[in-house]
């Protein structure tokens, strides 16, 4: 297994991929269109100048036994560049008399722009088949050593947004309590249409002004910055990484977005650059990252090994894998923090 | 026969009854002896000065049974509404969410904190009992301060309001309040009310949000309470209705309930009203007028059959130009019941 740049010809396997993610997925809607365009976008963007506001990126999670493709992530460089980047900041307002002896701390919600110009990390799905073995690992923090080669593509600040509480239904308590009033639609049409790019439009159409949590109902207060089962993984590795959920929410459904500084991500900060040598077979070592350091021919894969030095063992698949001949230089970093050198 | 004069310190007892008898809703009227007396002062105090512009006055006025010289109601005017403090009430809004693209096109209804109404002249405190509220006890109460006020348009604002009670449960409870200030306060409908009837009600408006409210997050029985009446206050919001009075715009920041508003001038009771001079003599049947005389502290109005005048001199019967207080040659206002 290994994560590569996407290229155009993945255009059939990844609407095949789409398909079986079924409903609910905003980050990849099965719209031959859209995901042509993304593919495009995202090949055009590797060779443009190296600016955050020109990098929209795809990668794909390749099989190497046969070479499907049943995973895709994305980076973007910067949100909210061209169109506006929607978020409510959860606040607080206290009321309070001393008179009466009242003191009443109250939950707010602004409608903000605040994480505009931010990097984001997005489009992340694993087929459910290969669900295994680390592949999500690999899949999800691939980007990490991209962005750690290559971040003057980015924006200091990289954010997440985590699926928010939904119903085994698909239907969001934040949603039936906040936006529905707004918006004579069901979640499932709102959130489709955000995948199709229409985000902007919706959320145009959301209430300007701030808004008390307490006049939600009390199932879309409990959701208000939890994120849905399927995503609890997802929050644990990006906390793992050193994401923080700072109070800013997802303007539908609730879900937390987490942010963290590039520089302090914690597979950006301890990768290291070392050189390729042959050497130890699977099996040996603790699991490491590793990337082949290139642009257009970018390759990320998991190894079992051990740096002696600045010299990296890999073994002879692994440096197929990344098309490398030994001396080459690569990027790499225990794939998590609990696998991290003394 | 009913008679509409302002009150004296001497009626501090029957007011104090009428008081407890309103609805707890009715800040304007609270069950304290020593703000009633204070109010009642008030007003002794805002007709005996000289005044040549709305200011801080206030007038309370009282209705009394001519025969029994009982009292049963009580009203009053503020001549400006929040003159040492904001007047605050929701103001209805519509904020129109539409997108051609998406095909939407919503009309989002949302309540905005205002100050809008300061300044404005403010009806208060209308109370009667069941037993006057009869036949016309009630406009006469009511729309005897309107003769009032065209008697000496310098004390009054060029707009008058009205808060109209609220729908209440039962028990008492407001849904309005319910699902607006409690979730602010933490305290009930009733408690915030007599909070507010003895220290003001701008204390509480403090502490309300700054931003609009959108009425769709309401609940449905609080959506259901904007803008209308409380049952006990329909007397009362019939005959401001009837003269004129719009209804749409303001609602009371507590209850939900409609605050009523409309120019001094187009006031049915006050359009519609003429000054004439009077004259001792035979009073020829017609058909009932509200009748007043011109006089400050002696203000009284009363009903009484009129055949419309000609000219702008009138025959009043003797009973009647006493009742009035009149001397031969006096003016007096009179508008059609």
């Amino acid at each position: 297994m290994f994560v590569r740049p996407i290229r155009q010809d993945d255009l059939g396997s990844l609407l095949e991929l789409a398909r079986s993610a079924g409903v609910g997925l905003t980050t990849l809607p099965a719209s031959e269109e859209l995901l042509g365009r993304r593919i495009a976008a995202s090949c055009a963007a590797l060779g443009a100048e190296p600016r955050p506001e020109n990098t929209s990126l795809l990668f794909a999670l390749e099989d190497s036994r046969n070479g499907r493709v049943v995973g895709i992530c994305g980076l973007e460089g910067a949100v909210g560049i061209t169109e506006p980047w929607y978020n409510y900041r959860v606040g607080l307002a206290v009321h309070s008399s001393r008179e009466l002896g009242i003191y009443r701390k109250l939950q707010t919600l602004f409608l903000t722009n605040d994480l505009t110009g931010s990097a984001e990390l997005c489009s992340l799905f694993l087929h459910a088949d290969y669900r295994h073995s680390n592949n999500g690992g690999l899949l999800s923090k691939s980007r990490f050593l991209f962005l750690a080669e290559f971040p003057e593509r980015f924006e200091r600040r990289v954010i997440a947004e985590m699926r928010g509480v939904a119903d085994a239904a698909g239907r969001s308590p934040f949603w039936e309590s906040l936006g529905r009033h707004f918006f004579k639609m069901e979640f499932s049409e709102a959130d489709y249409l955000t995948g199709i790019g229409q985000k902007s439009f919706i959320a145009e159409l959301m209430p300007k002004h701030p808004l008390y949590a307490e006049f939600l109902s009390e199932a879309a207060r409990a959701v208000i910055g939890q994120v849905h089962e399927n995503t609890r993984p997802a929050l644990a590795m990006l906390s793992g990484e050193g994401f923080r959920y700072q109070g800013y929410i997802d303007i539908f459904d609730g879900g937390p977005t987490l942010e963290c500084e590039l520089a302090d991500i914690r597979a950006v900060r301890d990768s290291r650059i070392l050189t390729a040598v042959p050497g130890a077979g699977v099996g040996e070592g603790r699991l490491w990252l590793v990337s082949n350091r290139r642009l257009h021919g970018y390759r990320a894969c998991l190894a079992r090994t051990d740096p002696t030095g600045t010299e990296l063992p890999l073994s002879a698949e692994v440096l197929a894998r990344l098309a490398l001949t030994p001396g080459d230089s690569v990027r790499a970093v225990p794939l998590s923090a609990k696998e991290r050198p003394e | 026969m009913l008679m509409l004069r302002p009150s004296r310190l001497s009626d501090i007892a029957a007011v104090e009854r009428i008081a407890a008898a309103s609805p707890v809703g009715m800040t304007s009227l609270p069950v304290n002896r020593e703000t009633l007396y204070r109010k009642i002062q008030a007003s002794l105090d805002s007709l005996a000065a000289d005044v040549r512009f709305h200011g801080e006055e206030s007038y309370f006025f009282v209705l009394e049974d001519g025969e029994s010289g009982e009292v049963v109601g009580c009203s009053g005017i503020v001549a400006s509404a929040g003159f040492n403090e904001p007047f605050y009430n929701y103001r209805n809004e519509t904020i129109v969410h539409a997108s051609a693209e998406l095909g939407i096109h919503n009309r989002i209804h949302a309540l905005s904190l205002c100050h809008d109404l300061t300044g404005n002249t403010l009806l208060v405190a209308f109370y009667i009992e069941p037993r006057a509220a009869r036949g016309a006890g009630a406009d006469l109460l009511s729309r005897g301060r309107f003769l009032f006020i065209a008697n000496h348009p310098q004390r009054f604002a060029e707009r008058i309001v009205a808060e109209m009670m609220g729908l209440t449960r039962a028990d008492g409870s407001s849904p309005f309040w319910d699902s607006v200030g409690r979730r602010f306060f933490g305290i009930d409908y009733q408690e915030a009310e007599l909070h507010c009837g003895v220290r003001g009600r701008t204390f509480i408006a403090e502490l309300l949000p700054q931003h609009p409210l959108y009425v769709p997050l309401l609940s449905d029985e609080a959506q259901a309470a904007i803008g209308q009446v409380n049952p006990a206050h329909e007397v009362a919001f019939e005959v401001l209705m009837r003269e004129g009075f719009e209804t749409d715009h303001y609602i009371d920041i507590f209850d939900g309930g409609p605050t009523l508003h409309a120019r001094t001038d187009s006031i049915r009771t006050i359009a519609r009203s003429r000054l004439l001079k009077t004259r001792r003599g035979r009073q020829r049947a017609g058909v009932p007028h509200l009748i007043a005389n011109t006089r400050l502290s002696e203000f009284r109005c009363l009903i009484t059959d009129l055949a419309p005048p000609v000219r702008d001199e009138i025959e009043l019967a003797p009973t009647l130009i006493e009742r009035l207080l009149l001397e031969d040659g006096d003016l007096v206002r009179i508008a059609p019941l």
